[in-house]
């Protein structure tokens, strides 16, 4: 952990980026490498180079299936990731609050999406319904 | 962020300390919103097109029998649109859908594929049963109001059914409604079955866009 609490692993802003990006799958789904790279904006070397540190935290699990030009990486945030993510959004929570109560401006980008846990709430579900069931649109 | 650049330890380490709890909650909201909104089917689109299929389509065959003494069938033009309008539908559905699951695996995936193919099944088994009602002498009133209303008693049983691995209350609501549709509107006729399903399932789904749009926007 940082000074500040916070998860060096995550704590970074492309690594940040990917655990909140996995994190709005739903349990069990996973998202194709070229498919994360779109999302994220990451040239393919930076993007390994971030999962790597992530996978080797245990944060996210890389699959590779097929060869040649079927091969198809698929990335999933691990149970661990999530908890590890729901952690750093409450450590960063606390320390907006503080900083909210020394200068009450300060507003947060972490409200809408998180519930009294901070877990994420999940979005991806393609089921023709899905996005009605979210309450949050 | 140096995106575009190799990213070593030490760059890694002064861009995390150049990123304070403020930066960090803006960037999770960002990638969060974009991820939503990238992944989240775009069920507005969705629900307007099938409100056009059920509205037109649905109303146009309904113009092409409501004056008919005694009732033989629906004009062959209004069931061709009907076709066009739904072809157009499942067109728009599935380019909607694959535009935001695209690269998305695992159980969703599975969910949606077992979800269509349960649909599939089963309005192949209305479309086969059709001919199988006229081969027994079903009248034409029979015939009329099995074509309006079964697909709907389909799509609502598989949508109902479907929420069990959704979770979802408003998707059960509406596949119950769908049932219900198509249960009662027989009564209507077999001219009135089309209005009143064209009336039942296009004004709902339009209603739907209009609150789904809603919630995507705020």
């Amino acid at each position: 952990m940082s000074d500040d609490g916070l998860d060096p692993v995550i704590h970074a802003p492309a690594r940040l980026r990917l655990m909140v990006t996995l994190a709005t799958l739903p349990d069990g789904d996973n998202l194709s490498f070229t498919r994360l790279q779109e999302l994220i904006g990451l040239t393919p070397g930076n993007l390994i180079t971030h999962l790597r540190k992530l996978e080797d935290a245990g944060y996210v699990q890389t699959n590779k299936t097929g060869s040649g030009v079927n091969a198809l990486t698929t990335v999933a945030l691990t149970r661990d990731g999530r908890a590890a993510l729901e952690r750093y959004t409450a450590v960063l929570r606390q320390l907006l609050d503080t900083a909210e109560l020394a200068q009450p401006q300060v507003r947060t980008h972490l409200e809408p999406d998180t519930d009294s846990a901070g877990n994420y709430a999940s979005h991806n579900d393609a089921g023709p319904h899905r996005r009605a069931q979210q309450g949050n649109g | 962020m140096n995106e575009g650049t190799g990213i070593t330890d030490g760059a890694d380490a002064s861009e995390a300390a150049g990123m304070d709890a403020q930066a960090a909650a803006a960037i999770m909201g960002e990638a969060r919103e974009r991820a939503q909104r990238e992944l989240t089917v775009n069920r507005p689109v969705i629900f307007a097109s099938w409100a056009l299929v059920y509205l037109l389509g649905y109303g146009m065959v309904w113009l092409s029998v409501r004056g008919q003494r005694p009732f033989h069938a629906p004009e062959g033009w209004a069931l061709a649109l009907l076709a066009l309008l739904a072809v157009l539908a499942l067109g728009v559905t599935a380019a909607v859908t694959d535009r935001a699951t695209s690269g998305v695996g695992g159980v969703s995936q599975l969910r949606r594929r077992i979800y269509w193919l349960s649909l599939a099944v089963g309005l192949l088994g209305v479309y086969i049963m059709q001919p199988a009602l006229r081969y027994v002498g079903a009248g034409h009133g029979v015939i009329s109001v099995f074509t309006a209303s079964s697909p709907l008693l389909v799509a609502g049983v598989v949508l109902a059914a479907g929420t069990a691995a959704w979770l979802n209350w408003y998707a059960f609501g509406l596949g119950v409604w769908l049932i219900a549709v198509a249960a009662f509107s027989g009564f209507a006729g077999p001219a009135g079955v089309w209005a009143m399903d064209a009336l039942a399932v296009g004004i709902p789904f339009l209603v739907m866009a209009a609150i789904t749009l809603a919630r995507g926007r705020s």
